[in-house]
């Protein structure tokens, strides 16, 4: 596909370029979280529960303990994002290999790995990480992994789908020809191929990932070291009728991270099958 | 007498493919069951002491009768039959912290569950479906860019958050509605009263899944109305608007239908955020106390059991796809 005219389609679409300029502000906020704000942002500054625009130097306020509300709100998004991305990269590589596998062989392969995608949907996904997060401990590590493994199963499908529809074109007949073996057909040749669409699912399933982090946080079931935004979100609930500002900014902040990343998706997708851009 | 045999043959057709779901489902359980197996020995230490420990079980007749019980002793593969036994008579174990057997815990839980989803589900059905019929009706227009703004905006935001913001706003502010629970303590209880407080939950459950299913219903119209069907209905001379809602809008659910079937296991996972938030007495209320007393074998009977009402409600929804679209035959 011409590069080009991608970004040129890309950029066209004001909303998917407003949603990337906005998580390049979060990111890159988040980044330079430690540069920004390096104390520690769980260290109290001012009075506890005051008013975004009270004080000056604390725009965001503080919360029931006297923090800094934008400290806590920078340095959460460097560990929401992370959660996200990571997540979404688990659940892209199960995906894939499962995806690739099914679609290439077919045949019973096809078959069971499809099988076990359903039932990796019939299992309610919260309640599976939950379990394995209670089973196996409130690690970081863990809460990624167990997101991964309920997201994967619509990469799976996608993956599965480009498999089917490339591995009889003429290109693979060739390589087949040639006595290529299977591993770098599928690899080598077919992957690069189906990636594109791939590529935009997976940056959805970082939004899915971080709603569903962000779940598990409010619960607070998440990694007691980690304060994420829905750790924030959860902290503040008990205040929320004198101070209900400290729940509804770190919410806000993941609705607007997710909002922006669907945002990118769908513009990604446009720009992929511009053909489909009018529906 | 043709109606009359195509309305049988129509029920036997829907009979044939119950049938061939719940043949399906065996493995799909029995998927579910081996999973959870797997997680019960994935434990760090055995899963009996933490249990004891947990319990504070110390005394020895009662841990001996667990092992009995888990068959702790045996080799895998034998505790793996009798696991699977022991859920095939229903058996999930005894909770000590409610003090009963966990499948009696799971069901005083459940009908407020089942409540919450159901009311949720319709919610979001009806307004999806009514949201992506008017968008795609008056396509671009101000009312398709709203409804595309407002799913959007409900799409991003958190179900739990949301539920806040509605407690802040109509709870706490104006006072119309109650903060949480069931029912009124206190009060003298009634479907009223029951309704009143199932709003707020419902709102924050359904209006994720209202903006998927408009998004979808919209582009799902927009497409069905491009097919040669619609096109000679047209050229029959029906109104466009008959033509919209008799014959481009039936066919235009079958892929929310879908989704909606896909989901119901989501759903079930967001009614457990959603019951923390508004104190709803469901299973999401038991999980979220088991998780945090480790209670593993009531967390481990909701996710067989949850996993069972998902493969229950996707048969359901199999049937009502049957019953929108008679192209559908049995394979």
């Amino acid at each position: 596909m011409d590069q080009s005219a991608f970004l040129g389609r890309f950029s066209r679409n004001r909303g998917a370029l407003g949603g990337a300029v906005v998580i390049l502000m979060v990111a890159s906020g988040g980044l330079l979280a430690p540069a920004l704000f390096p104390t520690d942002p769980l260290r109290i500054v001012a009075a506890p529960e005051l008013w975004p625009g009270q004080d000056p130097a604390l725009p965001l306020g503080t919360d029931s303990l006297g923090r800094d509300i934008l400290a806590m709100l920078v340095h959460g998004a460097r560990a929401t994002l992370l959660i996200g991305l990571f997540a979404s990269a688990v659940a892209t590589i199960i995906g894939v290999s499962v995806g690739a596998m099914a679609g290439y062989f077919g045949g019973w392969l096809d078959e069971g790995l499809m099988r076990g995608a359903e039932l990796f949907q019939t299992i309610p996904n919260l309640i599976f990480v939950l379990t394995i997060v209670v089973i196996l401990g409130s690690t970081l590590s863990h809460i990624v992994i167990a997101i991964g493994i309920v997201s994967w199963t619509p990469i799976a499908r996608l993956t599965r789908a480009e498999f089917l529809a490339l591995r009889d074109r003429e290109f693979v007949q060739a390589c087949r020809a040639m006595g290529m073996g299977h591993g770098r057909i599928i690899l080598g040749e077919i992957l690069p191929n189906a990636l594109p669409p791939v590529i935009v699912l997976s940056s959805l399933v970082v939004a899915g990932a971080i709603l569903f982090e962000s779940a598990v946080s409010f619960l607070g079931l998440g990694d007691p070291n980690v304060a994420s935004w829905g750790r924030l979100v959860g902290d503040g609930r008990q205040l929320i009728r004198s101070a209900w500002y400290i729940s509804a900014i770190p919410g806000l902040a993941i609705m607007v991270t997710v909002l922006c990343l669907n945002l990118i998706g769908d513009g990604l997708n446009d720009a992929l099958n511009p053909k489909l851009r009018d529906r | 007498m043709a109606g009359g045999l195509a309305v049988s043959s129509r029920r036997l057709a829907a009979l044939k493919l119950l049938r061939r779901r719940l043949v399906q489902a065996v493995p799909l359980i029995l998927g579910v069951v081996v999973i959870n197996f797997v997680l019960i020995h994935l434990a760090p230490g055995s899963f009996l002491d933490l249990m004891t420990a947990e319990n504070q079980v110390s005394d020895p007749a009662t841990v001996a009768l667990l092992r009995k019980t888990y068959g702790m002793d045996d080799p895998v593969w034998l505790q793996l039959a009798k696991y699977v036994w022991a859920l095939l008579h229903l058996d999930f174990g005894f909770s000590y912290r409610q003090n009963m057997p966990v499948i009696q815990a799971i069901a005083i839980n459940l009908p407020a569950t089942l409540l919450l989803m159901l009311s949720s589900i319709t919610l979001a059905f009806t307004v999806g479906v009514a949201a992506g019929v008017v968008a795609s009706m008056k396509v671009r227009t101000t009312w398709d860019t709203l409804v595309s703004v407002l799913a959007m905006f409900f799409f991003a935001a958190p179900s739990f958050w949301l539920g806040i913001m509605m407690i802040v706003l109509f709870a706490v502010k104006l006072g119309w509605m109650p903060v949480g629970g069931m029912e009124t303590i206190g009060g003298n209880g009634g479907i009223l009263d029951i309704l009143h407080h199932l709003v707020m939950p419902t709102l924050a459950l359904g209006l994720f899944y209202a903006a998927i299913y408009a998004r979808v219903m919209r582009s799902s119209m927009l497409e069905v109305s491009q097919a040669d069907f619609v096109r000679t209905a047209r050229a029959k001379g029906l109104s466009r608007r008959r033509v919209t809602l008799g014959h481009v809008l039936r066919n235009a659910l079958l892929p929310v239908v879908t989704i909606l079937g896909v989901q119901m296991g989501t759903v079930l996972a967001g009614s457990v955020v959603i019951e923390s938030v508004f104190s709803w007495p469901g299973i999401g209320s038991l999980l979220f106390d088991s998780v945090s007393s480790r209670n593993y074998p009531v967390v481990l009977g909701i996710l067989v059991l949850g996993s069972l009402l998902v493969i229950a409600a996707n048969i359901a929804v199999d049937l009502v796809y049957m019953w929108l679209d008679p192209r559908i035959e049995i394979r």
